[in-house]
């Protein structure tokens, strides 16, 4: 008959107090343990989302400055009028700029940097255009524009690219079936049938000659008529095309949005002719956008205050519940039971004894409440988070009119879809990010469960213990 | 008389009542012999639990020496005592005190747990005792299937688990039916008759007392020899017993 078997037997004593106490006692816990991982899951959403739309706030505060103070020149595109009345098929022209205005540009103040594009408009002997960009890391980190941003198969071209060529899907069209004029949807996407989306495909790795010179395909960009037709670095297309020091634009960087206009002034003053155009207004655009994700920001950052805020408090509650629950059964237990302590010590029961009798006690019962709260919270998890704390705000798939990436955030009460398929369809595990009672969780709640139950008994105990055997023997 | 197993001199004890303070003890002096079995009378209040839950070392006097078994017990911080309850005092009280959710056999073998000893050693020496007071076969029915009778034989042998030096019975048989009364004081008489248990027994009942070798009357907060007869206690003085 040792001290844990007198423990179970006492509690065995009062049934039915026994079991709404542990049922009582199993709530509390229930709560210990499925709160802190509940809260974790939608901080962990939350904090994704705050991420993201912090990111897409530094994209965009990094690119609207930028294009803010990027200045554009370039001769505007020509025909020839008599081509236009002859009734044959039009071919624009493009006059290009030459070294002289390069020079003149660098020499203009207050400029970080110039870029330069190569286009030479298609002909009837090539009925595509050609695009010389420079290849070089500093340009594509001051404008992305240069480079084309939809790539449909294979890649796109790389720092040191040379004899390479990125064809866009209307020219790709055009070098296979010269004699098909393809389609445009009314939305002005190319409308390609699977054959040739098969052909275009199999492009990819094979060479073409242009202007006389092979070229390796290695990519095929999205439907693209402006800049587009086969892109290539810019040595390469100023080699095939005769143009080297020549360009069809500049993109020129001033060092202050401040500065955009006079140096655009002075360009202009280079040639009357040239068509100069800064993106200063563009900083106009900006502001809403980044107003709208400073709110969808804070809305998740008060969102989450006010989940772990409510989460924190139950937890307090759950807390103060079982160590009251704990604490008042087993005061009304020592008061109950004072005239047995006073035999127990009678009979030369040591104040440790009795202490640890009624400290295993208290244990016991939150250990078995502990084990019910466990059973308990890996099945009622979801239900019982969604009951003690509030969803998190759900911002939908789609962020504002940015689209940086292709990836998509969806939310959910119990989780949050973080990938890149937009088509992500609710329910499948793949990167779902929800609460989970792992093991550490639940010796951690068995852990609390332990501690609030020593705590609960251990005044108790101690008065048990520091009952005096006469005025326990007297007590009636 | 034979070797003092306790000797209390000068023993004063003095409580507050509320406002007023009571001495049941007043300068008390008693000796009680080894194997001796020693009644305690005297009238309600007149400190006659309050002496012998002094010689239990459940309560504490004001003063004086208390020496059980040659230990002055008056003084000794209760950090102690216990351990002088438990291996040198047994005690039987009127209710029985036994623990509602132990059986008899565990009852008895709590005392033992107490004091350490093993658990084969307590199963069998709680078993044997059982057998002393008469409750062989009633070893695993727990208090209350038991009669008044049979709960206080099982007390008397938890009182007598730890071989104490001296059994304190207060009012054992107080709440005991006239059949029961004689069977557990004769159950007193004879283990003190045949196995030399010193026992010092408080009781209102002149004919339970009788029964005893020494009779001692508790008055004005000390003790005196009773020297009448056996069952032979002056009339007038009865009613100070109810």
């Amino acid at each position: 008959m040792g001290i844990l078997s007198r423990a179970t037997r006492n509690l065995a004593r009062r049934k039915t107090r026994a079991v709404l106490v542990i049922a009582a006692l199993s709530l509390a816990l229930t709560m210990l343990i499925v709160l802190p991982p509940s809260i974790q899951a939608r901080q962990d959403i939350t904090r994704q989302a705050v991420d993201y739309f912090v990111e897409i706030n530094d994209y965009v505060t990094s690119t609207v400055t930028l294009s803010a103070t990027e200045i554009q020149c370039s001769y505007p595109v020509g025909f020839d009028p008599e081509i236009v009345f002859s009734g044959k098929d039009v071919w624009f022209t493009q006059p290009l700029m030459n070294d002289t205005i390069y020079s003149q540009v660098l020499s203009i103040p207050d400029i970080i940097n110039v870029i330069p594009l190569l286009r030479v408009l298609g002909t009837p002997d090539r009925p595509y255009a050609i695009t010389g960009v420079p290849l070089d890391n500093a340009s594509y980190q001051m404008d992305r524009t240069i480079l084309p941003t939809n790539i449909t198969a294979g890649r796109n071209l790389e720092v040191g690219d040379k004899g390479v060529v990125v064809l866009d899907l209307w020219t790709a069209q055009m070098i296979i079936n010269p004699n098909i004029r393809a389609w445009l949807s009314d939305t002005g996407e190319l409308v390609l049938n699977e054959t040739t989306i098969e052909k275009l495909t199999a492009m990819v790795g094979g060479t073409i000659t242009i202007e006389g010179h092979e070229f390796t395909v290695v990519g095929l960009a999205g439907e693209s008529l402006t800049t587009g037709g086969a892109i290539m670095s810019l040595a390469d297309a100023w080699e095939i095309t005769n143009t080297t020091g020549q360009a069809w634009q500049y993109r020129i960087f001033a060092d202050d949005i401040n500065n955009v206009n006079t140096i655009t002034a002075r360009i202009q003053s280079i040639d009357p002719k040239l068509e100069v155009t800064s993106g200063v207004s563009q900083q106009n655009i900006a502001e809403p956008l980044k107003n709208q994700i400073t709110t969808l920001t804070q809305t998740a950052q008060n969102n989450l205050n006010q989940i772990q805020g409510i989460g924190l408090m139950e937890i307090g509650i759950a807390v103060v519940a079982a160590t009251a629950i704990i604490l008042f059964l087993m005061l009304y237990s020592v008061r109950e039971r004072t005239k047995e302590i006073g035999t127990l010590k009678a009979m030369g029961a040591g104040n440790g004894t009795i202490l640890g009798q009624f400290m295993t006690e208290g244990v016991l019962l939150s250990l078995i409440a502990a084990v019910i709260a466990i059973a308990l919270s890996v099945f009622v998890l979801p239900l019982l988070a969604s009951l003690l704390l509030p969803a998190p705000v759900a911002f939908g798939p789609s962020i504002g009119p940015v689209s940086m990436s292709n990836q998509t955030l969806i939310l959910y009460p119990d989780g949050v879809y973080f990938g890149d398929d937009p088509n992500f369809i609710p329910g499948q595990e793949s990167n779902i990010i929800a609460a989970s009672i792992t093991p550490q969780i639940l010796l951690m709640g068995l852990g609390a469960a332990l501690l609030l139950g020593a705590l609960g008994t251990l005044y108790p105990a101690l008065k048990a213990a520091r009952t005096k055997p006469a005025e326990a023997m007297r007590y009636e | 008389m034979n070797d003092c197993v306790l000797k209390i001199e000068n023993l004063t004890k003095t409580y507050k009542l509320g406002k007023r303070n009571v001495q049941p003890l007043t300068n008390l002096d008693l000796e009680i012999g080894k194997g001796e079995f020693t009644a305690i009378m005297g009238p309600s209040g007149s400190g006659k639990t309050t002496l012998l839950n002094i010689i239990g070392c459940i309560d504490k006097a004001t003063s004086g020496t208390v020496l059980l078994d040659g230990v002055d017990i008056a003084k000794m911080p209760e950090s102690k005592l216990y351990k002088i309850r438990r291996d040198k005092i047994g005690f039987v009280f009127q209710n029985f005190n036994l623990l509602p959710y132990l059986n008899a056999r565990e009852n008895v073998e709590l005392a033992m747990e107490l004091a350490g000893k093993f658990k084969g050693q307590r199963k069998q020496r709680a078993l044997e005792l059982l057998g002393t007071v008469g409750l062989s076969g009633r070893e695993q029915h727990r208090p209350q299937r038991l009669s008044q009778g049979e709960q206080q034989r099982v007390a008397i042998a938890r009182a007598l688990a730890n071989d104490p030096a001296i059994i304190l019975a207060d009012e054992p048989t107080g709440n005991l039916d006239v059949t029961n009364k004689q069977e557990i004081v004769k159950l007193l008489s004879d283990l003190n008759q045949k196995q030399g248990t010193t026992i010092i027994m408080v009781t209102h009942d002149e004919q339970v007392a009788a029964q005893t070798h020494r009779m001692l009357i508790l008055k004005d907060g000390k003790v005196a020899e009773h020297n009448q007869a056996k069952n032979k206690l002056p009339a007038a003085s009865k009613g100070d017993f109810e």
